[in-house]
């Protein structure tokens, strides 16, 4: 760039100063130009410079864990615009809810937004953890990260049943009646911890604005503080888990050169580097990272694994927006701590969890659920073998997959039967042939006159 | 500070590291105690919702064969031949509000029911009915405190 002299020079450059203040490199057009925009920019940095064909293979990865991460960033968005309006109050939040939809502009939009994410949310930190596990990725070296995850998704579904109790409506209340319940059932501190979450011996004023400072300020803070360490762990266990011998030079110049050409036209077109010029910019422990001038099956981050993520985030904020454009986000009458709803559903992931409740108390609440999670975060130590990584169901993890199938199906099986097939006392119904009432049926209006709770 | 003992010269400790030792357990007791002392911020020590000592009036309010269902209060106060008793309203198996009838209890959310004496008859309930301290205060008023379980077929003589 030329230097400009003067006043007229200095403002006519301003722009171009400005940008090159911000944007230390120039778009890239080498393969160091792309090392050094990815790492030097703050927001790009936390990726590697190079990625592995094999961490780019949608089949492989299915995009679930940038997909569970734009949710968590959509939910954050939506979370904070929703606090403008919303009031932690017995007597005030209904009426908010109630109000989005009457004052506020795009308030039923964003708070459509803010329920269908968080349900998605739910559901697809669930699938990525399938993914992972049927992909034999929690193996040695990315034990830890497999707990971090499993820690990671306990806190989704405690956010999301925080989250829960917010509109104060009767799905709300009875739901989180119910799941604090379930929580009482724990041998010893059960009574404590259900005493400790809501403040009061039932849910009220003090539940509300527990479960408000939890949702919007504890739990978000623990859960950026996980993300952080589960990204920075996939760089510092090696990056995605892949097949043993794909980082082999065989292998690595049909992959790569066959994933370039269908990327043609994306970038400057970019050689596939047999002598790379930059230097070592990381040292990373794990038997897959090469450093130095290995053919290592690998293409510049920049910009095959932003284009990726770009993608992925836009298409799931599309399938977001979409939804809360089409569906919106029940809301019931206000609570009424006298008029149970016949029946009471806590929230449908918990509902498996219900549905064995409606057995036997202790088992169905408390025990099972606690094996199955100290399974999961055990799972790594436990399964110490190391063939099969990196493949979707391999052979050699037979009866790890075989195992965590048939429990992921026994698990679904009883939320779709407490979801759809449990009726009024809990009575087993056959959802199509039921006249339509809902299931959470508002309070009967002709019911003797009694203040409603905490008012 | 003195030393500990000295019995052998191996065990001997000096001053600086007495000191070192003494200060480091300090330091982090008072850190730990700070933390814990923060744990028991988070358990209320009053309530602001319905309180668990409430009083109902008379027992002359109460004729023979009472069952009164107070649904703020979560209690049904009965009263029979023996007296009267306090039974909770609260599903023992999720924590519903339970239908008082003339003959015991029905929970609307998944079907548990009870007897007059708040026995589980059938349903998911894993327990039956918690009773409360019931008692007659001062002013002549009756007062139950529901904060204060008492066994099953403790009656109050009126």
């Amino acid at each position: 760039m030329k230097s400009e002299t003067g006043f007229l020079g200095t403002l006519r450059s301003f722009p171009a100063n400005v940008w090159s203040s911000i944007f230390r490199n120039p778009l890239p057009s080498s393969d160091l130009g792309r090392s050094q925009t990815t790492f030097s920019n703050f927001f790009l940095h936390i990726h590697p410079v190079k990625t592995h064909t094999n961490s780019l293979r949608a089949r492989y990865t299915l995009g679930l864990g940038v997909m569970a991460f734009s949710l968590f960033l959509i939910l954050l968005v939506s979370g904070i615009l929703l606090m403008f309006y919303y009031v932690p109050s017995v007597e005030q939040a209904h009426n908010r809810m109630l109000d989005l939809s009457g004052t506020v502009a795009f308030g039923v939009l964003l708070r459509n937004m803010h329920r269908w994410a968080a349900h998605g949310m739910v559901a697809i930190v669930l699938l990525h953890l399938c993914r992972v596990f049927f992909t034999g990725s929690y193996r040695k070296p990315r034990e830890f990260n497999w707990v971090v995850g499993v820690l990671l998704l306990l806190l989704t579904l405690f956010m999301s049943f925080t989250g829960y109790l917010l509109p104060w409506d009767q799905l709300a209340f009875w739901a989180i009646t119910v799941g604090t319940a379930i929580a009482g059932y724990a041998p010893f501190v059960g009574e404590q911890v259900r005493f400790l979450l809501l403040g009061d011996r039932v849910v009220g004023q003090e539940a509300l604005i527990r479960f408000y400072v939890l949702h919007v300020a504890v739990l978000p803070f623990f859960m950026t503080v996980l993300i952080g360490v589960h990204f920075w762990r996939i760089r510092k266990d090696g990056g995605l888990s892949r097949p043993e011998g794909s980082d082999l030079p065989e292998a690595q110049e049909k992959n790569a050169l066959a994933l370039q050409a269908k990327l043609e036209g994306l970038a400057p077109k970019a050689k596939l580097a047999k002598n790379k010029t930059f230097g070592v910019m990381g040292v990373v422990r794990g038997p897959f990272t090469k450093v130095g001038n290995v053919p290592d099956n690998t293409v510049s981050s920049w910009p095959y694994l932003f284009i990726a993520e770009l993608f992925v985030f836009a298409l799931t904020l599309l399938v977001i927006l979409v939804l809360a454009v089409v569906l919106n986000a029940p809301l019931e009458a206000p609570a009424d701590a006298t008029h149970p709803p016949n029946p009471s559903k806590a929230p449908w992931y918990f509902l498996g969890l219900q549905e064995m409740v409606s057995y036997s108390a202790f088992w169905g609440g408390v025990g099972i659920p606690t094996i199955f999670v100290l399974l999961l975060v055990l799972l790594p130590y436990l399964d110490r073998g190391t063939k099969g990584v990196g493949v979707w169901f391999s052979r050699h993890r037979l009866l790890a997959t075989t195992t965590f199938t048939t429990l992921l199906l026994v698990n679904l099986v009883l939320v779709i039967v407490g979801t759809f097939f449990r009726g009024p006392n809990w009575a087993f119904v056959v959802p199509w042939e039921k006249p339509a009432v809902s299931e959470h049926a508002p309070a009967p209006p002709a019911a003797p006159a009694a203040a409603p709770a905490g008012r | 500070m003195t030393m500990p003992t000295e019995a052998k010269p191996s065990m001997t400790m000096s001053r600086r590291r007495a000191l070192t030792i003494t200060s480091v357990v300090s330091l982090f007791g008072a850190n730990a105690v700070a933390v814990f002392s923060n744990l028991l911020f988070f358990k209320p020590r009053v309530t602001y919702g319905e309180p668990s000592r409430f009083r109902i009036g008379k027992a002359e309010a109460y004729p023979l064969g009472t069952r009164l269902p107070m649904t703020r209060q979560r209690v049904t106060i009965v009263r029979t031949e023996a007296g009267m008793a306090a039974i909770s309203n609260t599903c023992t198996h999720l924590g519903c509000v339970i239908a008082t009838t003339e003959i015991g209890f029905d929970c609307p959310c998944h079907g548990s029911r009870f007897d007059a004496e708040g026995t589980v008859l059938g349903g998911p309930a894993p327990r039956p009915l918690p009773w409360f301290r019931i008692a007659l205060s001062p002013s002549g008023e009756l007062e139950v405190d529901t904060a204060e379980p008492v066994p099953a077929g403790t009656f109050l003589k009126v």
